[in-house]
């Protein structure tokens, strides 16, 4: 067994640390305030194929893997979690719809400005019914000669405000229910019908735009069906599953940053002449957050490989997911404690980051999914078969 | 246009701490980096390669892990990466290395410009631009900050007792860039990969460079390291130079230096 990343890597790394410290650190309050990423640094991130790490380069992507990019949501999840929400939103769930189930020539049109980041994406799956129950969405898409006419409105929809693709799931045959009746549709916001309804105002990440995406009588031709006919429920549970590896990278770099902060704290912060650091109290916080942190570590690589190998990992990235959003949310609560009072404050990161944390144990699957999705895997070796 | 550029590389000054009192240094985080200034050495060579299209060349003396600082340079966009590594090459002196530098440049002529880092982050090191030029025949600019091509000249903003001053020298010429030039750019994440998956770096050894056992005999002995003695803060004067040399002349007869 070698667990050394391969050299490759090892300067990825090191180009998108430099790149999240120096571009993207320095505005993450701002981000916070003013409710934005701003554009500039998402197209200075687009400049370095940073929103396209895990595609091919023959589709202008990185050709960097699931491995390249957890390395990008780890560093970017430590040091601003808006950010790493839009990029996540983007790459892992709009664009990897696309290059999951897309035809040659859906890739080529989509898929490359979307990868170089010329073209921001989006994954309308949720709507005021259906969201767990992803089964239950209302959305129609009605054929009409050569195309279908789309018809319903989307909520919570991350990057909904400043997508320009959306991969949308629309019931085509409601007798069918989710095995057949769903189909999956690239749609291009600037088409006539489609338009951004309310806009969430939210704990954490404000600087990610999540909003209601309204279509009305969109007309969407049968080129931008994605995947099969009457298997977008399958297009999109292959799509979050994915979704699920980096976003639990994502969550690992928020519980590392929350640890890093809380030691230099500990070391800084005197009570009683000396500093808090020598309290056994902080001591088993720290020991922890740190034991906690390196098996995530642990899980979400060992997962990265998994996808990057092709062996069937649907369980463990709801592990990921499930694991890493709660590592996150302890470390950055024992975090605030570490700090005290002033942890409460907005002056300082761990309190933007508290606010962050709390989304990841809900968006993408909540994690009463993951563990329904991981004891189901579980159950089904077994010979069991469980339903929601 | 054919631009060689000189890098070395370094463990990270940031991951080592010295301990004054007991005469000692710790490295802590024992990670390579490109020597500071080389990475701004290899921007101006690149800016130039975008603004008058060049091919660049970078060339590096060191261990095999110094591989690392080559692909980092092949992804910021070098063309083509040479390695100079042997065994017979360890603990060279300053005069040594740049005497080695020289005959691999030697070998990758014809070229137009040589670019060197000013400074080294670790030894402090200062010498190699400079013996450089002296072991190639060229023509030097140091301390340099911009470089632009002007004709067949290159037109140089360089410091000169910390400020820039323009200069300009005729081709071939050796340029030593300043760690103070503009930052290096960060490399595109494909460029990354490739550089390890489809670029090559050329290993060249002390026999391929024809270099013999007595030419690589070094000429400094080194008999261990002494921590020199913490020295008092000076005093800066500052004022119109007729009143800095009054003050000047004061301060030393109150010291009873003249």
């Amino acid at each position: 067994m070698d667990f050394t990343l391969p050299k490759e890597y090892e300067l990825l790394r090191r180009m998108i640390r430099d790149f999240a410290r120096q571009e993207i650190a320095p505005l993450a309050k701002r981000v916070d305030v003013q409710e934005e990423v701003p554009r500039e640094v998402i197209r200075k991130a687009a400049e370095l194929g940073m929103m396209g790490v895990p595609f091919p380069q023959e589709y202008g992507g990185m050709g960097a893997g699931e491995l390249g990019y957890c390395i990008l949501m780890e560093e970017i999840g430590k040091v601003c979690t808006s950010t790493a929400t839009v990029i996540g939103a983007h790459t892992g769930i709009g664009a990897m719809a696309i290059y999951l189930d897309g035809t040659p020539e859906q890739k080529k049109k989509y898929l490359t400005p979307l990868a170089r980041g010329e073209k921001i994406a989006a994954f309308a799956l949720t709507e005021a019914n259906a969201g767990s129950d992803a089964a239950a969405i209302r959305t129609r898409a009605v054929r009409d000669g050569d195309d279908f006419i789309l018809t319903g409105s989307k909520m919570f929809i991350t990057n909904g405000p400043i997508a320009d693709i959306v991969s949308v799931m629309a019931v085509t045959d409601p007798s069918l229910g989710p095995r057949g009746g769903i189909t999956a549709f690239i749609v291009e916001m600037d088409w006539k019908g489609c338009s951004v309804g309310k806009v969430e105002d939210k704990m954490g990440i404000r600087g990610s735009g999540t909003s209601e995406l309204i279509f009305n009588e969109v007309r969407v031709p049968k080129e931008n069906i994605l995947g099969q006919f009457g298997a977008g429920f399958v297009t999109f549970m292959k799509t979050l599953d994915v979704g699920r590896v980096s976003l639990g990278a994502a969550c690992l770099g928020g519980a590392q940053a929350a640890l890093e902060r809380s030691i230099q704290w500990a070391k800084a912060r005197t009570q009683f002449g000396k500093a808090i650091v020598h309290n056994q109290s902080i001591q088993w916080m720290i020991a922890n957050m740190a034991t906690e942190i390196e098996a995530l570590r642990s899980l979400v690589y060992r997962t990265a490989w998994m996808v990057d190998t092709g062996q069937p990992f649907t369980r463990y990235a709801a592990m990921c997911k499930l694991y890493g959003s709660e590592v996150a949310s302890r470390c950055i609560s024992q975090a605030v404690q570490i700090y005290g009072a002033l942890g409460y404050s907005r002056d300082v990161e761990v309190e933007r980051m508290f606010r962050d944390a709390r989304i990841a144990e809900i968006f993408e699957g909540t994690n009463e999914i993951q563990r329904i999705v991981i004891a189901s895997d579980i159950m089904r070796q077994e010979g069991v078969r469980i339903s929601p | 246009m054919r631009i060689v550029v000189a890098i070395k590389q370094i463990l990270d000054p940031e991951g080592i701490t010295v301990n004054r009192r007991r005469e000692r240094i710790f490295i802590n985080r024992e990670e390579r980096i490109i020597n500071p200034a080389d990475k701004c050495t290899l921007e101006a060579a690149l800016r130039l390669k975008d603004a008058h299209g060049a091919e660049v060349i970078a060339l590096s003396l060191g261990k095999p892990a110094a591989d690392d600082a080559l692909r980092e340079a092949l992804a910021m966009g070098a063309d083509s990466a040479v390695l100079i590594s042997d065994k017979a090459l360890a603990g060279m002196d300053a005069p040594t290395a740049a005497m080695v530098l020289a005959r691999a440049i030697e070998r990758l002529a014809p070229f137009d410009l040589v670019l060197a880092g000013q400074t080294a982050a670790d030894t402090g090191g200062d010498q190699t631009a400079g013996r450089l030029a002296e072991l190639l025949g060229l023509p030097q600019v140091l301390q340099a900050l911009e470089l632009s091509l002007d004709g067949g000249r290159l037109q140089v903003v360089r410091l000169w007792d910390g400020k820039p001053v323009r200069a300009a020298v005729s081709l071939p010429a050796l340029v030593a860039v300043s760690p103070l030039a503009p930052p290096a750019r960060y490399p595109h994440g494909a460029r990354i990969m490739n550089a390890y998956r489809q670029m090559q770096v050329s290993v060249w050894t002390a026999q391929d460079l024809g270099l013999t056992p007595e030419e690589l005999t070094p000429n400094i002995e080194s008999r261990g390291q002494v921590f020199p003695p913490e020295r008092e803060l000076g005093t800066v004067v500052e004022g119109p130079p007729a009143q800095m040399a009054g003050e000047i002349l004061s301060l030393l007869r109150m010291r009873r230096l003249i």
